[in-house]
Formats: structure tokens, sequence, C-alpha cells
């Protein structure tokens, strides 16, 4: 392994080396859709974990705008035992 | 980059499916949907997809338990009889475990919005490399929860237009789905059972 200083100079298995945090933040990167991010170019660090909090934060509005939609329908549908039926004989 | 394989995104789509419906079931007998406010009907279903997806993650990383309080499951948040089960979990979608770094606190700027996106990111032992972790690892699942959600207002929408047509695409495409969300609706006395017969069925064709 190749002698890369480490930040934190502990002692023990608590010691967090700059390379594992950039593989980590290349992972997150890699989670990233492609539109927030060019995963061939060379992004700096702290420009993925910015887009980690973006994309973060718009899966939260998204999971939002869903649980209003599904809240409506679920309010308005009324679903029949008849319906059900009908359903069941489609998969079976 | 770990590949999400459809063998490890399934189960866990499936778990939260099955926690999804059976909080929304046991909610919307206490109180119908269409006798709520808007906005506490938008909350309860929102609350009910974070607990579901939190009780589905189960144990492996620490945001499940910064959204679910302490000594809640989902069989103790449903007041119904039939709600209590055993919680469906699954394995996390990312492969492998990790071990947590023992409490060496290195705080940097830059991960300060991070934390206080995923949940738990703020705790005082939360170090840079679990809560880079902890962000993958809600990321993914967050992804598929907006997944299943958007797949569970499909086939609702396409019933409640009695679209018979559009539901048979939806079914030919997901028959699991819309067996779980048609047998839900259907009526309480004939749920029980077949909820677990028709779910596990469905699953077994997946």
């Amino acid at each position: 392994m190749s002698s890369r200083r480490s930040r934190s100079r502990q002692s023990g298995s608590s010691r967090i080396t700059d390379e594992q945090i950039s593989d980590l933040v290349s992972k997150l990167q890699d989670l990233l859709p492609e539109a927030r991010l060019r995963s061939n170019d060379r992004v700096p660090s702290s420009r993925v974990l910015q887009e980690t909090c973006n994309y973060i934060r718009s899966l939260h509005r998204e999971v939002d705008d869903l649980s209003e939609r599904l809240s409506e329908l679920l309010a308005s549908s009324d679903m029949s035992s008849a319906q059900a039926a009908i359903i069941r004989s489609l998969l079976m | 980059m770990e590949v999400i394989s459809s063998s490890t995104k399934a189960p866990f789509e499936q778990a939260f499916l099955k926690n999804l419906l059976l909080i929304l079931q046991d909610r919307s007998s206490s109180t119908p949907f269409h006798a709520m406010s808007l906005h506490d009907r938008k909350l309860a279903v929102k609350s009910s997809a974070d607990i579901a997806m939190a009780a589905a993650r189960g144990g492996g990383a620490r945001w499940p338990k910064a959204i679910l309080p302490p000594a809640t499951t989902v069989a103790n948040s449903c007041k119904a009889q039939r709600c209590r089960r055993i919680i469906v979990r699954s394995k996390r979608l990312c492969g492998g475990n990790y071990k947590r770094k023992s409490s060496m606190v290195v705080v940097r700027r830059r991960t300060m919005a991070l934390r206080k996106v995923v949940p738990g990111g703020d705790a005082i032992d939360m170090d840079e490399a679990s809560l880079l972790r902890e962000a993958m690892d809600y990321v993914v699942h967050l992804q598929a929860q907006v997944d299943v959600l958007r797949r569970v207002s499909e086939v609702v929408q396409a019933q409640s237009t009695s679209d018979l047509r559009c539901m048979a695409m939806v079914v030919i495409r997901d028959p699991g789905f819309v067996a779980s969300i048609m047998l839900c609706k259907a009526g309480e006395e004939s749920m029980d059972q077949d909820f677990d017969w028709f779910f596990d069925r469905s699953v077994r064709e997946l």
C-alpha cells in the first residue's frame, strides 16, 4: 500500500485516508444521473457533494409530488370488488 | 461502480411496496382518505412512504433509524390487528456490508449541506466516510421509493379512470404491483390470506 499520509493521526481503525474519501466520492458520483455530472471528466469532490445534495432534494420533492398525487387518487377512487375480480381473472 | 442488479433491487422494492400497502390500508381504516383534509392526506401518504422505505431497508444503515423513532416498526405503527406482521426487510441494494469507523469526528465544511439532507447525517459521531456511505445508500433507496410510488400512482390512476385497456397494459408490464393494489382495495374480508398468497405468487412471477 502506498504511503499516503492520512489526515487523522489517530491510532487504531479510525484512520480515514484521503484515498478512501476520494474513492467514496467517485462512487457517489456514479450514482448521480448523467445530466448532473459528466462522469468521465475529473470533477472536484466538492462539486460531487453539492450535486448529491441537489439530487437528494429533488428526489424529496419528487416523493412529495407523488405522495400528493397518490393521496388525491386514493381519496377519489372507488374500488369495487367486481373490478378486483376482473383484474384477478386477467392475472390468473 | 457497483451495479444494482435486478435481483437485489426487486426484493427491496417488493418489501417497500408491501409495507406501504399495509400502512396505507391501516391508516385508511381509521380515517378514510376522502374524509381527511388535503394537507393531512398528503402527509399521511408521504409519511407512510418514508416509514415503509426505512422499515424495508432495515438495520444495515443509519438513516432508517433517523426516520423511524426508536422501537417503531411497521407492526407498531399499525393499530389494526391485521397489521401485526413481520416487517418485511430485505438486503440492501448495494452489495456488501461496511463496518462503521470508531468515533473520530472529521468535520469539513463541504459536508455540512449533505449532513442536513441525509437522515441522521448530523449525528455527532458521523464521520465523513460514514456520511458518504450513508448518502450513497440513501440515494439508491430514494430512487427506488420514487420508482415504486410512480408505478403505484399509475395503477391507481388507471383503475380510477375505469380504463381497462390501460390497466391491461400496466398489468402486462407489472402484474405483481397490480395484484397487490387491486387486492388492497378489494375489501377487507378477503384481504388477509388473499393478500399474502397473491402477493407471494406475483412476486415469484417477477
